[in-house]
């Protein structure tokens, strides 16, 4: 007898039984010592192979502190942590729920001219007189019907080119006619305008100003950098970028103007002057890109001109001086690293178009064309300026939000986009944190699966992935700055 | 080199011939192992005969023998990945099943007539 009183148990009767069972898990090889296992919402513990092995063939003592640990992340559970099946059920209709509201982010492609001559392009660009290259307003009043037809109660209305400000007349009349519209829809409306900034003038800080338009545009380093990447006839595209930030941020608050960076090759030995630039201006956040393969890039083979072996040391050399300067107090936070570890942490994971499951698809994104087409992404129409209409969803002139919803082209892209069932993606153990991106697929191996082995997505996926869980496992101090990003 | 395959340990012809045993490796296992490995050589599968499949491995042209070697081993810590990987799936894909049909089974896909 313990001399406990008849209605308590002794301390026996509530360990753990050594019965468990296995909840499904995935994993994969972290380095030459230890595995990841991830179960189907993002849960993650790493683990030794002999532990692994232990676990399956239930000799894992179940008194260690790492079955405490397995049974927390819902990978294991026993007679004591039945409720393991209710809420994995839960955090997976958490992570999902927000599929049930379809589009959100609506892409206007409002003139495909442009001042700029990029290398890297990637929408084929056309000269600035070519006005065949600008969207009618008859098309974007059908875009505007479109996108109200959307039960997202949170529209983002962007508007591409080409240079969008080129055809400025055009963005007042969608922005005007979209409030319009939304005084009797009621949703939470935003505008975004991406611009190399060089057509900014008080005209459309006003504009902006009166109807809360933000902008991004692109910046990819230093000046003597960025202008060798974006070369500007008869101008300086860094001291316009530069300028119109400042403007921005005077006009409209300092965050109505975020800045993306895209990697040349000749990048790959700046990484830390590039990361400086962006903190000398003020940014808080930069996202590493690497090149896509569409329009210029392609064409020029810039594409090729590194590979992403290239790509993933430079990455991870800007990471560790991101980390540095955090270290001496400067905020700074790559996006790519807090994208996944928001996929690796939040309940809700992140809304990044390209790293879900299905793909965003034009359930994520629709983008219409200059030429009245509808497209599922970005990276659709920019296939099909090489050609490949293969991400078309319709045309304005006839398709509604129900039309393009149910086309089978679409029904056919998001199965193709689910890494769960995808060769080589739907038993690794870094599918909850990753996606398909099917129109890189499609832009590189004509196939929108792929094969993986031959993928510099999956190449990619997987370096980062690696080294962000290495870098939270290993650095203590790393990890304290890591989490703070999500 | 373990005890559930016999290969010659040589390369020859840029080819290395495998006999992978079934009742170590399921034949599942072996194919998932080699997709895996399609960006490293061509894995060449014949017929199965008494627990036992042949495999030929062709590496693309130039491939040193230290190479090929280094791929050999990764292929089969690869393959005993798969195989923990096909036993994992066969005793929790039951349980996967009942998790994703509990978590939509509140949601009302179908707008039903009134």
């Amino acid at each position: 007898m313990t001399g406990l009183h008849p209605r308590f148990h002794d301390r026996a009767a509530f360990a753990p039984r050594p019965d468990y069972r296995l909840l499904p898990f995935r994993f994969i090889r972290l380095d030459d010592r230890r595995y990841v296992m991830t179960n189907d919402v993002g849960e993650h513990v790493v683990v030794s192979r002999e532990q692994l092995v232990a676990l399956v063939k239930r000799e894992l003592p179940v008194t260690t502190q790492l079955y405490r640990e397995l049974t927390a992340k819902h990978l294991v559970f026993d007679d004591e942590s039945r409720a393991a099946l209710d809420l994995l059920a839960v955090k997976y209709r958490t992570r999902a729920a927000a599929i049930a509201d379809l589009t959100g982010l609506h892409i206007f492609v409002v003139t495909l001219r442009c001042d700029h001559s990029c290398h890297y392009c990637q929408v084929s660009r056309q000269t600035e007189d070519k006005t065949a290259f600008d969207m009618t307003r008859e098309h974007a009043d059908k875009a505007l019907a479109l996108v109200f037809q959307s039960p997202n109660p949170a529209i983002k209305i962007e508007f591409q080119g080409g240079e969008p400000l080129l055809n400025f007349a055009l963005i007042q009349h969608i922005v005007q006619e979209a409030e319009r519209r939304n005084a009797c829809h009621g949703r939470d409306l935003q505008f975004v305008i991406a611009s190399n900034l060089t057509h900014l003038d008080d005209h459309v800080l006003a504009f902006a100003r009166a109807h809360r338009v933000f902008f991004s545009t692109s910046l990819d380093g230093p000046e003597d950098l960025h202008n060798a990447n974006r070369p500007l006839r008869g101008g300086n595209s860094h001291r316009a970028a530069v300028d119109g930030i400042q403007r921005i941020r005077e006009a409209l608050g300092h965050d109505a103007v975020a800045a993306l960076m895209t990697t040349t090759p000749a990048s790959l030995a700046r990484i830390e002057d590039i990361i400086d630039e962006y903190v000398r201006l003020g940014f808080t956040s930069i996202f590493l890109r690497s090149l896509s393969p569409y329009g210029f890039a392609i064409r020029t083979r810039l594409v090729h001109s590194y590979d992403i072996a290239d790509w993933i040391a430079f990455y991870q050399r800007g990471l560790r001086h991101i980390l540095a300067l955090n270290r001496r107090g400067v905020a700074m936070r790559e996006e790519l690293a807090a994208i996944i570890l928001q996929k690796m942490f939040a309940p809700a994971g992140a809304s990044y178009v390209d790293l879900q499951s299905p793909a965003g698809v034009a359930i994520g994104a629709l983008v219409y064309n200059y030429d009245g087409k509808i497209y599922g992404s970005d990276e659709g129409r920019m296939l099909a300026e090489m050609g490949d209409d293969s991400f078309c969803l319709g045309s304005l002139d006839t398709g509604t939000f129900a039309s393009v919803m149910t086309d089978d082209r679409l029904h056919d892209m998001l199965e193709a986009s689910l890494p769960e069932s995808a060769p080589m993606c739907s038993d690794c153990g870094f599918l909850p944190w990753c996606g398909a991106d099917p129109a890189f697929h499609r832009a590189t191996q004509r196939d929108a699966v792929g094969h993986k082995a031959f993928s510099a997505f999956c190449a990619k996926q997987m370096a980062v992935l690696r080294h962000l869980v290495t870098l939270l496992e290993d650095d203590p101090e790393a990890r304290r700055v890591l989490m703070s990003w999500v | 080199m373990d005890g559930s395959r016999e290969h010659d340990g040589t390369l020859s012809n840029g080819e290395i011939a495998l006999v992978i045993d079934l009742r170590s490796y399921r034949l599942t296992a072996v194919k998932k192992a080699a997709y895996r490995f399609a960006d490293r050589f061509t894995a060449v599968l014949g017929s199965p005969e008494h627990d036992r499949i042949p495999v030929v491995l062709r590496f693309a042209p130039g491939i040193t023998e230290t190479a090929a070697q280094a791929h050999v081993r990764q292929f089969f810590q690869e393959l005993l990945d798969q195989e923990l990987r096909e036993h994992i799936a066969g005793e929790t894909n039951a349980v996967r099943t009942l998790i994703l049909a509990h978590a939509f089974s509140n949601v009302d896909l179908i707008e039903r007539d009134r």
